[in-house]
């Protein structure tokens, strides 16, 4: 199931939400609003957490996380970590890494086996991100995008990409995810899927503006209900045409 | 996305009311206050300002109006078609090509006025000259009052008339009157289009929105339309044909079987003949109608022989019904379907489709090695998801919490945390005594801490912490029982004091002197004696000798006792002799003249009055200097004396007009 949803009248929810197959990060807005539609969806099997990183809101956008374990910029708060690791499962391991490009969110992208990260990504930050969430790194670059995490969402089951990657690196990148992936927009045709969605192996947010041919192709590269990937070439392939040009 | 938007096309006024906004408008923008002593360049320009303000608001307004109204060359030819049918092309073009014209006249007439007030030589000139050309340039707008009427109704109808996008998805549905056209567009969409039983009840396009295979499609229902040649059919037809000339759109020909309408199903396909050139590459369907009364199977073979012509062509018959629902999706879906594979099929053929191409690509992975990658479903997700049809408890959510406790909400951040509830609100702080707490974090914190646990049982059952126990003699117990005394007493009187405690010193005047004491030892033996008691062998007796610094320091007399006292001053000692005037002996020897005579004393200085000794003198000194000293600090004074006035006539008191003899100032 793919759930609409907006922040404070913004659409651009992967910045203010942050989810994965163990937990689930919701940024401390105004009203409980957006927390409480995560909430209903997820509270009953995975923790959902409010939190702040580095006193900010975009907490999607600041960390990186998978089932395994937790990434924070170095400028997170002993509070914030606190506040983390007392609301995570025992099994998470959150780390805080010292890392230039703080903005963890936007330079890596990844699910519980494999991540993509920024080709300028420190040597030491890779070997953390290996250790800690457990994954195989890769540098990469999406449609010639060094910002991997904001053009990129990824599951265990499948991936969306940036609409202009071309077939050959839409074929590449799946090879090394290991899961089907599919070029497309969000919110109303937005190229920042990063930033416009989050996902994790069996529900799916995105922002309140997403059409429902975009609704339809995220459900299916992502598995959320019957359909499989091959759907988005036969079935919706005319209304993707229609829709498209 | 709209592409024409007829409904923004500002109001066109009357000609009285145009010419009325106009001068109004000069009179409000312009000024209006010119003499006759003015330089003559100046009226000039102030009527020319005026003629050329009015001209340029014609000029100004005509544009607006020839400008929003849609041009008919430019627009998509559907709609251009439409208009023509609608409002006749002749005539639209002609009112606008006229309004056009009546801007160059304005523009003309205020070029040949503002050349001819160059040359006025007065103000009345002037002003006539003015007047002549607001005149014809309101003669001009008026004789564009049957356009600008014709223009208005146009508006109004235009703005009613309904947004199609020429561009988009469309199902059209044609076919004769009454054959239910509109009852299906009601079905399919929620456009509410009125249906009555008798024939034309649709005058004009009606559009209606639906949604097939995540897309939306545009519905038009056209008014029906009878057949007779082109050249005989009416303005509602028209529109009708219109629709189907210019849209490019999937077509739903209607036909009746039950004959209802009124025409039979001969007449029926005798139209579709007709019409057929208007087919010409667009996705067709025949709908067989109102299939509850009357069934394509039921018909006798030989009616059926009329429907050979759509055989031939293999154009698809579907019965339906909308009375019952019967086969209306069927309808609509085969209606979509044929449309989005026929207009797939268009933009397969055209370059647009590349730039896409890859978002229609699935990558599917090449196995890379043999590590599985599971999806890590929690077992709950897929319980729950079995679980669907049952309802369970549904938790509170945080957001009816916070409607609940409204404005004395707070988000409670440790609610959820992954620990026993009894350790949820321990407060933890971050810095303590200046350590970062985070610092000394330790893993074996709890190891340890049970150690010293131990460790301390250890101690006490070991008897480390135990006091000693000692014995205290008699002699300690006596002095401890009188040190408990004395101090119960000590804390008794010292509460006594507090209690009676004058409320305020007792003040003594400056001038009055301490009250003497007379009760002395001296006194007192000398009194005996006297009184014939033997005094000789009271050496060792116990009085209580007064202290010698009292008797020196004793505060003077009035002057009338010290004078009576005078006498015996020079026999002042302590050695008691008989007969002397026993009397408080002044502190200072009175001054004697040569006579012996006590001269009269003097009163004392006002700083020496009351006061005891030389200390206290000195004492009161101090304590005046720090007084007057904060006084004259606080007004910023030179000193005690100072009485400085700063101005001593404020201005704003001494002030003010009064030169008609009034006294009150102001």
């Amino acid at each position: 199931m793919a759930v609409r949803v907006e922040f404070e009248n913004n659409n651009e929810i992967g910045v203010f939400a942050k989810l994965t197959n163990a937990y689930a990060l919701v940024a401390i807005g105004g009203s409980e609003n957006f927390y409480s539609v995560f909430e209903a969806e997820l509270a009953d099997t995975i923790p959902v957490i409010h939190t702040s990183i580095a006193g900010c809101r975009i907490i999607g956008r600041m960390c990186v996380a998978n089932k395994n374990g937790i990434l924070v910029p170095n400028t997170t708060t002993d509070e914030e970590l606190q506040h983390l690791r007392n609301s995570l499962p025992d099994s998470v391991k959150v780390q805080r890494v010292e890392e230039r490009l703080s903005a963890l969110g936007n330079v890596i992208v990844c699910n519980d086996y494999v991540a993509l990260v920024h080709p300028d990504l420190d040597k030491e930050t890779e070997e953390i991100l290996s250790d800690v969430l457990q994954v195989e790194v890769f540098r990469q670059t999406v449609a010639s995008n060094v910002l991997v995490g904001s053009y990129c969402a990824l599951s265990n089951r499948g991936g969306l990409v940036h609409p202009r990657t071309s077939i050959q690196d839409q074929d590449e990148l799946s090879s090394l995810l290991q899961v089907p992936l599919v070029a497309g927009t969000i919110n109303r045709g937005s190229e920042v899927i990063g930033g416009g969605m989050v996902v994790n192996d069996w529900s799916a947010f995105c922002g309140l503006t997403t059409t429902s041919t975009e609704i339809s192709v995220v459900e299916s590269v992502f598995k959320l209900n019957d359909a499989t990937p091959a759907a988005i070439t036969n079935e919706m392939r005319a209304s993707l045409i229609e829709s498209l040009s | 996305m709209v592409l024409y938007n007829f409904r923004k096309i500002t109001t066109v006024p009357t000609a009285k009311d145009f010419v009325n906004i106009v001068l109004s408008r000069t009179q409000r923008k312009t000024p209006t206050v010119v003499h006759k002593h003015y330089k003559i360049s100046r009226i000039r320009q102030f009527y020319m300002r005026k003629v050329k303000y009015t001209q340029q608001t014609i000029h100004d307004r005509l544009s607006m109006i020839i400008q929003e109204f849609p041009k008919l060359d430019d627009v998509h030819p559907f709609y251009a078609d439409l208009l023509n049918v609608l409002y006749d092309k002749d005539h639209f073009k002609l009112a606008l090509g006229q309004l056009n014209t009546a801007r160059h006249l304005v523009d003309n007439v205020a070029k040949d006025y503002v050349r001819m007030l160059k040359f006025g030589d007065s103000l009345y000139r002037c002003k006539t000259l003015k007047r002549a050309a607001l005149g014809r340039m309101a003669t001009i707008m008026k004789r564009q009052s049957p356009n600008l009427q014709y223009l208005e109704q146009v508006r109004q109808h235009l703005s009613r008339v309904p947004t199609i996008d020429p561009y988009t998805r469309t199902i059209l549905i044609t076919g004769f009157p009454n054959v239910g056209k509109s009852s299906f567009i009601n079905k399919i969409t929620r456009a509410d289009v009125e249906v009555q039983p008798y024939a034309f009840t649709t005058k004009s396009l009606y559009v209606g929105h639906t949604d097939y295979k995540y897309l939306r499609w545009q519905v038009i229902d056209t008014p029906g339309i009878l057949d007779h040649p082109l050249e005989e059919r009416n303005v509602i037809e028209m529109q009708a044909i219109t629709a189907l000339a210019h849209l490019r759109a999937c077509i739903l020909y209607f036909v009746d079987l039950s004959e209802q309408c009124g025409h039979s199903i001969e007449e029926q396909v005798q139209l579709y003949e007709s019409i057929k050139p208007l087919f010409v590459n667009k996705p067709l369907l025949v709908v067989l109608s109102k299939s509850d009364v009357a069934k394509l199977s039921d018909l006798p073979p030989d009616r059926r022989e009329a429907f050979k012509p759509f055989e031939q062509e293999g154009v698809p018959l579907l019965e339906m019904s909308s009375l019952t629902g019967e086969g209306v999706m069927e309808v609509k879906t085969e209606a979509c379907e044929t449309l989005l594979a026929f207009r797939v099929d268009q933009k397969l053929k055209t370059k647009k489709v590349e730039g896409v191409l890859n978002r229609l690509h699935v990558a599917m992975p090449a196995q890379r090695d043999g590590k599985a990658r599971p999806p890590c479903i929690p077992e709950k997700v897929l319980e729950k998801k079995n679980e669907m049809e049952v309802e369970s408890v549904r938790r509170k959510l945080e957001k009816e919490i916070e409607e609940e406790m409204g404005h004395e909400y707070i988000l409670d951040l440790k609610k959820n945390y992954d620990m026993p509830d009894d350790y949820k609100y321990d407060k933890v702080p971050e810095f303590w005594n200046g350590h970062n707490l985070m610092d000394f974090m330790d893993p074996d914190i709890l190891e340890k801490f049970e150690k010293l646990v131990q460790e301390e049982e250890l101690r006490i059952e070991s008897g480390m912490y135990a006091v000693p126990k000692f014995e205290l003699d008699e002699t300690m117990k006596e002095i401890k029982e009188l040190a408990r005394r004395i101090y119960d007493k000590k804390r008794i009187n010292h509460q006594v004091r507090r209690v009676t405690k004058p409320k305020s010193m007792i003040i003594m005047p400056r001038h009055t002197s301490a009250k003497a004491r007379e009760r002395s030892v001296s006194r007192l033996r000398d009194e005996f004696e006297n009184l014939g008691v033997d005094m000789s062998d009271t050496k060792n007796a116990n009085f209580t000798q007064t202290r010698r610094s009292r008797s020196v320091n004793r505060p003077l007399l009035k002057r009338a006792r010290s004078a009576s006292a005078g006498a015996s001053a020079e026999g002042r000692s302590r050695s008691a002799s008989k007969g002397r005037v026993l009397s408080v002996a002044p502190t200072k020897r009175l001054r004697v003249d040569t006579l012996g005579k006590p001269r009269s004393v003097s009163r004392a200085p006002r700083d020496e009055m009351g006061v005891k000794d030389v200390q206290m003198k000195e004492k009161l000194r101090i304590a005046a200097k720090k007084a007057i000293s904060k006084k004259v600090n606080k007004q910023g004074l030179k000193g005690e004396a100072d009485r400085f006035i700063g101005t001593k006539m404020p201005k704003h008191l001494f002030s003010g007009k009064r030169g008609i003899g009034k006294t009150q100032r102001r």
